[in-house]
């Protein structure tokens, strides 16, 4: 805990027991300990401030703050209460009252160095840096050492990166941030590393790199130390910023004569060199040819430097570095670019990526390597260049199965290798049905033999031959894709299931076997799975949301809280709805629910403009050639239907906080006038989100139909459940009901006299919704599992559809709680009336009829769907997977019990989606009493 | 060595996709915030490996600690991760490499890491590059699965400015979490 200053005082010796009851959680004792204090002492500032730490940690926040509030307003100077309270906002969550804390103390003692470096930390934490800027100038004057000037020349800096005008930083923050650092320059006061990489920052943001490069050449630049090549590093951004292309390449060469292996010198070699050819830029005459030594400037200097660099890798008794030999590659494709017919020299690419291959195809990186370059090849030398690699792969004699085997690891690499150059230039793709389950056949026949090699591999290690599971994985996928049948993939998914079973550390076949469970809306492997993944913090975020569809009855997983992720505030959003649906109106009512999550209707608190899209869509392992993988255009089409999305849910939550606001238990609507309470203030919020719910709506719908020919590549971003949900009609039934309420309102005013046309237009809406509602039910008819011919098909999207009925439903009851709670005080008026005059043959209003109607028919949607869920019950717990029958499958024994295995899974997952859904449902049905009029 | 990278600094952008490295049963994804501070504090020795199609690679963390009177000022390795289509090419070598001597250059008197005695595939890696155990810390990875805390190795490796290579001398018995500093 906070320091205990000097032990001489003999308060620190009072103070030390209720320190030590605090440090040990003992914060009743604490309490005891500073009240017994007190009495003796009642000055003894410090044990207030500890007692109030007490009561903070004790739950009784209130109580804390007025206390520590009598010990701030003294303005206290010693250490133990200013480190007490300091202590105590923190575990507030009030940082900004650290700072008026020691505003006082320096008012004080002026000249205490502590309290003013305390002060200027109490600045950072709030982010006032414009305060600290004048902290930190304070503390110099009063001690002048180098670190205080330059938290001051920071702050000024920081100012500078928040400004919101870009001229002010530009005109006045970072202008004199560079004179303050000047001056001490020119003093020759500059005395560490850091201050010249501040003087650099603020030289670059100010765009002065040829002051910067002064800098960094210069003097001052000897204190870049602790980075490697910190010097070298910042010199070649200079050049590259400032064009300065002769100094850039005699660099890059310098650099790469010293590391042949460096890429990124490669490619500012490169780039430097090239500019240089276009710019004509020729040698001074005599002396050096630029401040960094010699500079190429030719085509044919570029070739022999690659060549050179080769040259000395090939002398070396050592392995040789692979960078010369893909820089050789690199040359060529630049010079095809430019057309230029040098490139020849260099030779033939196909016969320079096959030696590659021999040198290095026992890396698992050769593929990662070559993919960059496949472009050189020409198509119909496709054939040729795989035909090439495959004869120089060590395999054993073919099999009884004919197949050739490898005999190490090393050969098993470069096997692999040349299947996955394979599949990258789509020759796996251009082979037909039969062809694709003999090369599955095949795969499968190498993972099964290597694994021999890794029988002594850990439980974390990856066996050596996972790469062939993986692999025969994505074809069965292709197959699955390409034919529709659904075979394919549950074999995928068993083949996956054995690869884990010998590999369970690997996270490839684990996101894999998430991806299609997410695909079959099988959530209960799902969560297992990602368990298993171990994914943490900022994970989450970055994979997280690749299957966080329609994880509707399944717990989401507390993510973590990254402000302006487009996945935050999608689970956000999709949390507080699932709270709403499963509890709202059944064990709290609506108004309750939504208070308690302190939902504001009226405030939309998505950063839309800056919304952030962190997922890594890179993070699975694929070999697909070009045309095939994921582009940027996938990127931004996912990320316009992922905020599409978003933005209807987050209306929809808004529109449902909005009706909580307009339903009032009866005994207030009694006794106040509802419109002079303020509630009627939300109403004008129901409109405009309508209209923005309407709007939304609309523009999804274009979405979708713009984009339903194309999907996005099966290992890219899932689609949202924007198509579906638009398809189930949900989203326009939910729409219809929020519409109600503004009628409803329109009838509370005009009463029941005088309201015939809207009591008939509003019956008609209650019509029309029960239609929607009943076109919404009939596309969840179906089975979700059914066992054909001995084979299974799933089809999830019934278990969506049925999910968003019941989304709907909640949404629709919601309403009709509403709708019943304005129509029943106008029902019951309307019968005083009829007491006094007596008149018994008066019909019912249209509007009253039409709800009973309306609830009625509800009553009946309810059953059905509820008679529907129990008939998928028993249907799916009947169905017997024993009976699947295996015959032309081609899969073993062993692999069908896998296929089994997963299909079980599925089955246990849709029968406990069912029937936590008819849980749901039922307690649904319960609520419907309550809208008797 | 064959590493053929492009070696940078480690930055914020890095965090949102280093899953292929950090996927892996044997490394530990801390919450940004511990990330933060190593790239605010030691900047230096943050270093990640880019691979030339962009793809990350593997990338070593670390900082610079201990009291310089005391000769224990050393350079400590926190992190160390290589994507499995990258291992085998000598990248944690070269990572370690780089640490080193940024180690050296700011006058420590070794560098030191902590390891899983299990993780038998690292210890021998280190143990190539020249580390050897100093000492056994017990119980200091504690399992969540309910299987058992796991003691940990502390390797060393003695800099030039330990020129009689006391940093390194074996700690007879082993020691508790909470008595390393």
């Amino acid at each position: 805990m906070a320091a205990r200053g000097h032990v001489q005082d003999p308060n620190d010796r009072r103070l030390r027991p209720i320190y030590d009851y605090l440090d040990n959680g003992n914060n009743k004792m604490a309490i005891q300990q500073a009240d017994k204090l007190l009495k003796k002492h009642r000055d003894l500032h410090c044990a207030k401030v500890l007692k109030a730490i007490g009561l903070q940690r004790t739950g009784k926040q209130d109580e804390a703050f007025t206390l520590a509030q009598e010990v701030a307003n003294l303005e206290p100077t010693d250490d133990n209460s200013l480190q007490a309270l300091t202590i105590l906002y923190r575990e507030m969550h009030r940082p900004e009252l650290v700072t008026k804390l020691y505003e006082a103390a320096v008012r004080k003692v002026p000249t205490s160095e502590e309290y003013h470096s305390h002060l200027f930390m109490a600045y950072a934490r709030v982010g006032e840096y414009k305060k600290m800027q004048q902290a930190g100038m304070a503390l110099y004057k009063i001690v002048p050492k180098n670190p205080y000037y330059f938290w001051s020349v920071m702050s000024l800096v920081m100012q500078a990166i928040s400004a919101q005008d870009e001229k002010l930083s530009h005109t006045m923050f970072l202008p004199l941030a560079e004179r303050m650092v000047e001056k001490m320059v020119k003093e020759e006061k500059i005395e560490a590393e850091a201050e010249v990489q501040l003087y650099f920052m603020i030289l670059e943001r100010l765009g002065k790199y040829v002051e910067a490069l002064e800098v960094v050449r210069g003097q001052l630049g000897e204190k870049l130390t602790s980075e490697l090549q910190s010097r070298e590093n910042k010199c070649m951004l200079l050049y590259h910023q400032l064009k300065h292309w002769p100094e850039c390449n005699a660099l890059s060469c310098k650099l790469l004569l010293k590391n042949p292996d460096d890429w990124q010198f490669y490619l500012s070699y490169f780039d430097s060199l090239f500019h240089l050819i276009d710019q004509s830029w020729t040698p001074p005459e005599e002396g050096d040819h630029c401040t960094e030594g010699e500079v190429h400037c030719s085509v044919s200097q570029a070739i022999s430097f690659v060549e050179e660099r080769l040259a000395a890798e090939e002398a070396k008794e050592s392995r040789p570095l692979r960078g010369p030999y893909l820089a050789r590659l690199e040359l060529i494709r630049r010079l095809r670019q430019r057309s230029c017919s040098e490139e020849q020299q260099l030779g033939e690419p196909l016969e320079l990526m096959f030696q590659y291959f021999v040198k290095f195809g026992d890396k698992p990186c050769c593929i990662t390597d070559l993919k960059v370059f496949l472009e050189l090849l020409m198509p119909d030398q496709y054939v040729q260049f795989i035909n090439r690699l495959t004869e120089a792969v060590p395999l054993g004699e073919a099999g009884e199965d004919d197949v050739a085997l490898p005999g190490d690891t090393r050969a098993l690499q470069r096997h692999l290798c040349v299947a996955q150059l394979g599949r990258c230039l789509g020759l796996q793709h251009a082979l037909d049905t039969d062809g694709k389950l003999a090369l599955i056949r095949e795969l499968k026949i190498h993972y099964h033999h290597g694994l021999q090699f890794g029988k002594n591999c850990l439980k974390t290690e990856l066996q050596f031959s996972d790469m062939y599971c993986l692999m025969a994985a994505h074809v069965y996928v292709d197959l699955w894709m390409e034919t529709g049948n659904e075979q394919m993939l549950w074999q995928c998914l068993g083949l996956l299931e054995e690869g884990l079973s010998h590999s369970p550390s690997n996270a490839q076949f684990k996101l894999l076997l998430l991806l299609l469970f997410c695909r079959l809306g099988a959530f209960e492997p799902v969560v297992d799975l990602y368990s298993s993944l171990d994914a943490k913090h900022v994970q989450h975020d970055t994979i997280g949301q690749l299957f966080h569809r329609q994880c509707f009855f399944i717990q989401t997983r507390k993510m973590n809280r990254l402000n302006n992720s487009l996945h935050f505030a999608q689970v956000r959003t999709e949390r507080m709805l699932l709270d709403l649906y499963l509890e709202a109106d059944i064990s709290s009512t609506l108004e309750e629910s939504v208070k308690s999550m302190s939902l504001c209707p009226e405030e939309d608190d998505i950063p839309w403009d800056n919304i952030r899209d962190n997922r890594d869509l890179t993070v699975f392992v694929s070999w697909n050639p070009k045309d095939r993988q994921l582009n940027e255009e996938h990127r931004q089409r996912s990320v316009e239907e992922e905020a599409l999305w978003l933005k209807i849910r987050s209306v929809t939550l808004r529109l449902v906080g909005c009706l909580s606001g307009l339903c009032h238990p009866p005994s207030v609507r009694n006794s106040e006038k509802t419109t002079e309470n303020g509630v009627a203030a939300k109403p004008s919020t129901l409109q405009p989100l309508l209209s923005q719910m309407e709007s939304t709506l609309s523009q999804a719908a274009q979405f979708t139909e713009r984009h339903s020919q194309h999907q996005y590549p099966i290992l890219g971003p899932p689609s949202t459940r924007l198509a579906q949900a638009l398809a189930s009609g949900s989203c326009q039934c939910q729409l219809s009901a929020l519409q109600l309420p503004i009628h409803l309102q329109e009838l509370e005013a005009a009463g029941l006299d005088q309201s015939a046309e809207l009591q008939a237009q509003i019956s008609n809406l209650f019509k029309s919704l029960t239609v929607q509602l009943q076109d919404t039910l009939n596309k969840c008819k179906g089975d979700l599992l059914e066992v054909k011919d001995g084979r299974c098909k799933a089809q999830p999207s019934l278990l969506e559809n049925l999910v968003y009925f019941v989304e709907t439903i909640c949404v629709v009851l919601w309403v009709s709680n509403y709708c019943g709670s304005t129509l029943r005080p106008l029902k019951s008026s309307l019968q005083k009336k009829k007491k006094k005059k007596k008149d018994a043959t008066a019909v019912t209003p249209v509007v009253l009829s039409g709800f009973q109607e309306f609830t009625s028919s509800l009553q009946s949607l309810l059953s059905q769907a509820l008679e529907h869920i129990k008939g998928q019950e028993s249907h799916l717990t009947a169905l017997k997977m024993e009976s699947l029958s295996l015959e032309g499958l081609s899969q073993t024994e062993e692999e069908g019990a896998f296929t089994k295995t997963v299909m079980d899974k599925v089955q246990s997952s849709y029968l406990r989606s069912l029937q936590e859904i008819g849980d749901l449902l039922r307690k649904r049905v319960d609520t419907l009493k309550s809208l008797k009029i | 060595m064959l590493t053929m990278t492009t070696l940078r600094a480690f930055n914020c952008d890095d965090l949102f996709k280093f899953n292929n490295i950090n996927l892996d049963p044997l490394t530990e994804t801390y919450g940004i915030p511990f990330y933060l501070q190593y790239l605010a504090h030691w900047p230096e020795y943050f270093i990640v490996a880019e691979a030339p199609g962009g793809e990350l690679m593997g990338y070593i963390m670390g900082k610079a600690e201990g009291s310089v009177a005391r000769e224990e000022w050393h350079g400590h390795v926190t992190a160390l991760s290589v994507a499995p289509e990258f291992r085998r090419l000598g990248l944690a070598a070269k990572l370690m490499d780089m640490l080193e001597e940024i180690s050296e250059r700011k006058g420590g008197f070794f560098v030191d890491l902590f390891v899983r005695v299990s993780n038998q595939v690292a210890v021998n890696m280190y143990k190539q590059l020249g580390y050897s155990v100093y000492r056994t810390v017990i119980e200091y990875y504690s399992a969540s699965n309910g299987e058992p805390d796991e003691d940990a190795y502390d390797m060393r490796k003695a800099l030039s400015r330990d020129t009689e290579k006391k940093s390194i001398i074996p700690l007879p018995h082993p020691v508790r979490p909470e008595d390393i500093e």
